[in-house]
C-alpha cells in the first residue's frame, strides 16, 4: 500500500479498509470456487478422502477466512482447519466450506452500509 | 524378539523397502521362489549382461569340450560343483540348501557334446536347452549353474549393494568359478553372512529373475512340440521319450530356440510381489462385506482368505507382506497377517520407535462384536513375538467398553492395539481405487484417533 508521506489518519484508515475489503473479496471468491469444486466432487464420490494437495489449499483459504471472521463469525468454535491425518472426505470439506460461505456473507452484510451496499 | 520369515536386513535392523531395491532381499531360512533366467541376460540392452551371458555359455561349452576331449572326470567334477549355488538363495528350498546333481546326470549332460554333432561343433547358444534334452534338469538347476559361473560378478554386486544400504559384511571363504583358469577356486571375500549358520549370502539383480526360464520344457511341450511332432506319431509320448526324440532331432530344438529368440520382446522380469488390480480389490471388498459374521458355512475362513490378498496389496509397498499364519489359542484358531515394517513413512517410524514394532501383526476376527478376550489374545501374542503394536481387523466398530479397554492397555502398559472394521476396509479400498490418499493412511488415521483418546 503506497501512501503519501504525510497522509492523514483518515486517509490511512480508508486505505487499510480498501485493502482489507480487497483481500476479503479475494478470499470469498476463492472460497466460493472451492465450494463449487468440492460440491461436484462430493456428489460424485461422497466418502472419498480428499487428497493432500487439495486439502493444503482448502486449509490456506480457511486460515485466511478465520482471520476475518474471528470467533464472532466463525461457523464452529472448535473448528479452524482440517487435519490431513484425519483424512476428511469430499463431503466433509464441502459441508464446512458451505458453512464458511454463509458466515462470510453474514460478516459482509454486517459490515456493509445499508444505503449504498458499500463497505463501512 | 523373534522375526517371522526373517530377511537379511531385518536381522541387521536396516530398514529397506523392497520396491526401491534392485535386488530381492534374501530370506535367512528359505529360498526366494524366483530363478535367474540366462535368457534375460541375453536379451538385456546392457552390454555387461550380454557379456555375462557369453561367459556363462562359453564356460559351459568349455566343460563340454573338456569332456569331448577325454577329460571326462575333470569336466564332470566341475559341472557337479556348478549345479548348486546356495549363496543366492533362489528356488524353492525351505532351508536354503540344495542338492547337487549326481555323476550320472552330469555325464548325460556333457555327453550331449559328444552325441549331438551340432552341439559338438558349435556348442550351445542358450544352455537352458539342456532342459529339453536331459531328464532331471529343471529351472532351479539352470539358475544355479548360471549363478555359479558368474559368482565372481555377483560377489562384487553384493559388496556394492551392502555398502550402499549399510548391510554389514564380514570376511569369509567362498568357492567360485574362475573364468580365466576355467576351474573352481576358493577365495577370501567380504560378504553378508547368514547369522544362523555364518554362510555367505549373495544378492542377485531383480532384472534377471523369472518364475520360470523363458526356454523351458513345459513351454516347449505346450506350445511347440505337440503341434509339430505329436500329431505325426498319433500317440502320446512320455517325457523321457520326448527328451530322447529331441536328442535325435536337434533341429527341432534349434527351431524352437529361434522362435523364442524372435519372441524375446515378450520375455520380461517377474515381479517379487504383484498387487491385485483395483477391480479385483473392489470385487473382494464386496465379497468380504457380504460374508456373514461367525463361523457358519466357513464364513471365518472365507473372510480370512479374502482379506489376505486385499490387505497385502493395499498396504504394499509401505508394508511388505511377510506371511499369513495360523495359530491356536485357547482352543480357537486365529489367523494373522505379518508385515515387515519398512519404516519409510512417518507413522511407521513412530510405531517402530515407540512400540518396537519391527513387524506388524494384523489379526483377523470375523465376529459380530469384538470381546475383551480377543484383545487379550492379541495382547498376549504381542508380548511373545512382536513389539507392542498390533491391529485387530474385525467386522463392526468396537463397543465403547472394548475401545476403553484398549486405551487402558495403552495407559497401563504402553501397548497399542488398533481396532479396524469394515468401514475402514471400505475406506482403504476407496483410496486404493481413487489414489487420492494411501490405504496405509487409514491405519495412521485410526492411530491418531486412538492416541488422541488416550490420557495425556
Amino acid at each position: 500500500m503506497k501512501l503519501p508521506r504525510f497522509a492523514s489518519l483518515t486517509q490511512l484508515i480508508s486505505e487499510m479498509k480498501a485493502q482489507e475489503k480487497h483481500e476479503f473479496d479475494k478470499v470469498h471468491d476463492q472460497m466460493r470456487s472451492l465450494y463449487h469444486e468440492l460440491s461436484v466432487l462430493s456428489k460424485k464420490s461422497t466418502n472419498t478422502a480428499i487428497n493432500k494437495f487439495k486439502l493444503k489449499f482448502v486449509n490456506s483459504i480457511l486460515g485466511q477466512s478465520n482471520q476475518f471472521l474471528k470467533e464472532k463469525y466463525k461457523p464452529f468454535k472448535d473448528f479452524s482447519l482440517f487435519d490431513a491425518d484425519e483424512m476428511p472426505s469430499n463431503s466433509d470439506v464441502a459441508l464446512i466450506l458451505g458453512q464458511y460461505l454463509k458466515c462470510m456473507e453474514k460478516f459482509r452484510i454486517d459490515n456493509t452500509k445499508s444505503d449504498s451496499l458499500d463497505w463501512r | 524378539m523373534a522375526i517371522v520369515r526373517p530377511r537379511l536386513n531385518d536381522y541387521y535392523n536396516v530398514p529397506l523397502r523392497q520396491e526401491n531395491l534392485d535386488f530381492p532381499i534374501p530370506f535367512l531360512d528359505e529360498d526366494i521362489p524366483l530363478y535367474v533366467d540366462p535368457f534375460l541376460l541375453w536379451k538385456s540392452p546392457s552390454l555387461q549382461d550380454n557379456a555375462l551371458h557369453t561367459i556363462i555359455v562359453s564356460s559351459f561349452n568349455h566343460l563340454g569340450k573338456l569332456f569331448a576331449k577325454g577329460e571326462e572326470t575333470e569336466a564332470i567334477k566341475t559341472l557337479i560343483l556348478l549345479t548348486e549355488c546356495d549363496e543366492v538363495g533362489l528356488g524353492n528350498s525351505g532351508v536354503r540348501k540344495g542338492k547337487k546333481i549326481g555323476e550320472k546326470t552330469a555325464g548325460e549332460i556333457l555327453s550331449l557334446f559328444k552325441n549331438i554333432p551340432r552341439i559338438s561343433q558349435d556348442g550351445f547358444h542358450h544352455f537352458e536347452e539342456i532342459q529339453l534334452l536331459i531328464d532331471n534338469v529343471s529351472k532351479d538347476r539352470i539358475s544355479d549353474i548360471a549363478c555359479s559361473i558368474i559368482k565372481s560378478w555377483l560377489i562384487d554386486f553384493t559388496i556394492q549393494s551392502c555398502d550402499k544400504f549399510g548391510i554389514p559384511i564380514q570376511k569369509t571363504d567362498i568357492s567360485l568359478y574362475d573364468f580365466k583358469k576355467q576351474q573352481i577356486v576358493s577365495e577370501s571375500v567380504t560378504l553378508p553372512l547368514n547369522p544362523d549358520n555364518k554362510s555367505p549370502l549373495l544378492l542377485t539383480p531383480k532384472r534377471w529373475l523369472r518364475y520360470v526360464p523363458w526356454i523351458n520344457y513345459d513351454d516347449y511341450f505346450d506350445s511347440y512340440y505337440i503341434k509339430d511332432v505329436e500329431d505325426a506319431f498319433e500317440q502320446k509320448r512320455t517325457r523321457i521319450a520326448i527328451l530322447e526324440y529331441n536328442r535325435h532331432n536337434y533341429d527341432l530344438i534349434s527351431r524352437y530356440i529361434e522362435t523364442k529368440e524372435h519372441a524375446a520382446k515378450s520375455c520380461t522380469t517377474d515381479p517379487l510381489f504383484s498387487q491385485i488390480p483395483v477391480l479385483s480389490a473392489k470385487r473382494k471388498l464386496k465379497t468380504i462385506l457380504g460374508i456373514p459374521t461367525g463361523k457358519t458355512d466357513n464364513a471365518d475362513k472365507k473372510y480370512e482368505d479374502n482379506m489376505v490378498p486385499v490387505l497385502a496389496s493395499m498396504l504394499y509397498p509401505h508394508l511388505d507382506f511377510a506371511q499369513a499364519q495360523s495359530r491356536v489359542e485357547s482352543g480357537s484358531q486365529i489367523r494373522d497377517l505379518i508385515f515387515y515394517n519398512n519404516r519409510d513413512i512417518d507413522p511407521l517410524k513412530d510405531i517402530y520407535d515407540l512400540y518396537d514394532a519391527r513387524q506388524i501383526v494384523i489379526e483377523l476376527k470375523n465376529v459380530k462384536e469384538v470381546e475383551r478376550e480377543h484383545i487379550n489374545q492379541l495382547n498376549r501374542y504381542l508380548t511373545e513375538q512382536f513389539g507392542k503394536f498390533g491391529i485387530l481387523f474385525t467386522r463392526n466398530p468396537a463397543p465403547s467398553h472394548i475401545y476403553k479397554n484398549t486405551i487402558d492397555l495403552w495407559a497401563g502398559q504402553r501397548r497399542c492395539i488398533l481396532i479396524l472394521d469394515d468401514s475402514d476396509l471400505a475406506m482403504m479400498a476407496d483410496v486404493y481405487e481413487t489414489k487420492q490418499r494411501l490405504p496405509i493412511e487409514v491405519i495412521n488415521k485410526k492411530y491418531i484417533e486412538f492416541i488422541r483418546s488416550c490420557p495425556s
